[in-house]
């Protein structure tokens, strides 16, 4: 699934998802009161096995993100994937908007296509 | 291994516990905290320091400029040809087990690609896509001494 996280929103996406999604979710919110999350399992596109759970999208909005830049954004995003980020999670795509930039535009890049990179190396244990 | 190394690694390893750091790899202990040792390796923080020091644009990521091996370094190699930034110098982490880890340890950033301007982190793809989508890259280049290319089609489009 290449297009925007809207299309997917009422799909396979709400709620549901494999472990390590849940998690996403669950964290996510817990840290950042988001008004708007997205979580989006893009490992299938990478070349792992199903289920493998290692390349994530995430859209965040949230008002915690008022005021700051987007490199601080990214890394509240990281601190509360921390251990998720240290294990399995091996590729994160962050969006971070407040709710106003969410309300004024809400489209969403695709990731980028996966060149292969993953499947060149030894994962990590 | 000769005693006087094992004796090296039991200090070393003592030493690293005593900075909570247990069980993490020797070359990465000694380049932590004080550098006494005199900088372990290409993920040390002083061997980092260097590398994103050398050019006002440096680039942690998978592959090369040329063949990148990883979508999200590939965007970041795109977005700079975007602006005209061919001359900067790209780092294959594919290559360097100790840069890898150094690198995410240096920004405390965990992932790859990583974008350097100025010596300073900036971040990875998302936040350069974002900010060539904003307009704030070209300002960023300018602040740089770089005149991005994308000004020149604006100037183009403009004398149609």
């Amino acid at each position: 699934m290449r297009g925007p996280l809207l299309a997917a929103a009422g799909g396979a996406m709400g709620g549901a998802g494999g472990p390590l999604a849940r998690t996403i979710r669950a964290k996510l919110t817990a840290a950042l009161q988001p008004t708007h999350l997205e979580v989006r399992d893009d490992s299938p596109h990478h070349g792992g096995p199903p289920g493998a759970e290692t390349h994530f999208g995430v859209l965040v909005v949230s008002g915690r993100f008022t005021g700051l830049p987007l490199l601080q954004r990214h890394r509240l995003v990281h601190e509360a994937l921390r251990a998720e980020l240290a294990g399995p999670l091996h590729a994160l795509q962050v969006i971070a908007r407040t709710p106003q930039q969410w309300q004024s535009d809400p489209r969403v890049p695709p990731a980028p296509p996966c060149l292969g990179g993953s499947k060149r190396e030894r994962r990590r244990g | 291994m000769s005693a006087a190394v094992r004796a090296g690694w039991r200090i070393g390893a003592a030493a690293a516990a005593l900075r909570g750091r247990a069980g993490r790899p020797l070359s990465q202990a000694a380049g932590e905290g004080s550098g006494a040792e005199g900088g372990g390796g290409s993920g040390s923080r002083e061997a980092v320091e260097r590398l994103v020091r050398e050019h006002p644009v440096v680039v942690f990521m998978k592959g090369s400029p040329a063949q990148p091996l990883c979508g999200f370094s590939n965007a970041v190699v795109q977005i700079l040809r975007l602006h005209g930034v061919e001359d900067y110098r790209a780092h294959d982490v594919l290559q360097d087990p100790d840069l890898r880890q150094g690198i995410k340890n240096y920004s405390n950033w965990p992932t790859i690609p990583q974008v350097y301007l100025n010596g300073e982190f900036v971040g990875g793809c998302d936040i350069l896509l974002q900010m060539h989508q904003n307009g704030d890259l070209v300002e960023e280049l300018k602040k740089l001494g770089i005149r991005s290319a994308l000004l020149d089609a604006e100037k183009d489009q403009e004398k149609k």
